[in-house]
């Protein structure tokens, strides 16, 4: 897919005023969005958590229950958020995976240091492959681990069965602000 | 030809570092010695005491980042010529056309996997496979 092309010709059409069909406009961003941020996620699982994605599975199946979640806030043109969240099991797993140990080795610090790397490549490769955006700057990600999860970022959310469980992420983007 | 090389990583995350490292040796890249930096003022120091046959830089670090770390290096007669490769989540041009202007020869772009982290240390070193 040409990235920049294909995401030029959404923009223009999402610029353009259509009073007829504002939300087909929109229906069709998130759509693209998610495209792209679940062969970005999923080319980072295989390759730097040499962790295959078995399924989708619906994102919101995780709300409620115990997972390690990562959040960042990210600025430029265009600035926006991005959230992942991960069963526990998951978690241990990829951190172990990205670390080359055996699972019962890893610490929750790692984990948590592990999952943040992810936050932070998945949005980074994610914003990379955007088109349309001229510059952005990572804050810090943010790792919990909250017993009842609920989601802190509204935006187009994706969600994977890996081994071991699921994991999720979600991205915001707002186009209109500098 | 076959090199051992002494490679520099400066990322202000232990776990890449430590990844970086897996990589590097998954790669099939004979290494004889590893620094490590977590930022740039620290691999200034290490640079400033250390052989370093290739630097491999994270851009955001606190203390001193990736950017001013490459521009210093260059600005210095010592380190002129090690070879830099930049290894970022962030591969706009802007960004990839700001680190070769200060001197930065190479850009792995995350994620990367044995083979291009292979491939581009090879270029910048100028091995070639006949």
């Amino acid at each position: 897919m040409n990235s920049i092309a294909y995401w030029e010709s959404i923009m223009n059409d999402t610029a353009a005023p259509d009073t007829a069909a504002p939300n087909m406009a929109a229906s069709n961003m998130d759509a693209l969005v998610g495209a792209l941020l679940y062969s970005c996620s999923e080319h980072v699982l295989e390759t730097m958590f040499f962790a295959p994605v078995l399924d989708e599975v619906d994102p919101a199946a995780s709300i409620g229950s115990t997972r390690v979640a990562s959040r960042l806030h990210f600025q430029g043109k265009p600035s926006g958020d991005f959230e992942i969240d991960a069963d526990p099991v998951v978690a241990r797993a990829l951190a172990a995976a990205f670390l080359g140990i055996d699972d019962c080795e890893v610490t929750d610090a790692q984990i948590d240091e592990v999952m943040a790397e992810f936050c932070n490549m998945t949005c980074g490769s994610a914003l990379s492959s955007l088109g349309r955006v001229q510059y952005f700057s990572l804050e810090a990600p943010q790792t919990s681990r909250p017993s009842e999860f609920t989601p802190e970022v509204t935006g187009v959310r994706r969600g994977f069965l890996l081994e071991g469980g699921t994991l999720s992420v979600c991205l915001r983007v707002d186009f209109d602000r500098g | 030809m076959t090199l051992a090389l002494q490679i520099l990583i400066v990322d202000d995350s232990p776990a890449m570092r430590t990844f970086i490292r897996r990589v590097v040796r998954l790669s099939g890249i004979e290494v004889d010695h590893y620094f490590e930096a977590e930022n740039g003022a620290e691999a200034l120091e290490q640079l400033a005491v250390n052989r370093v046959d290739a630097v491999l830089t994270d851009i955001n670090m606190p203390v001193m980042d990736g950017e001013e770390f490459v521009r210093r290096m260059r600005a210095n007669e010592a380190t002129q010529t090690t070879p830099v490769i930049v290894i970022s989540t962030d591969a706009t041009t802007n960004r990839i056309h700001t680190m070769q202007g200060l001197g930065a020869m190479g850009y792995l772009e995350k994620p990367f996997g044995p083979e291009r982290l292979r491939n581009e240390l090879d270029r910048v070193l100028g091995v070639n496979h006949e």
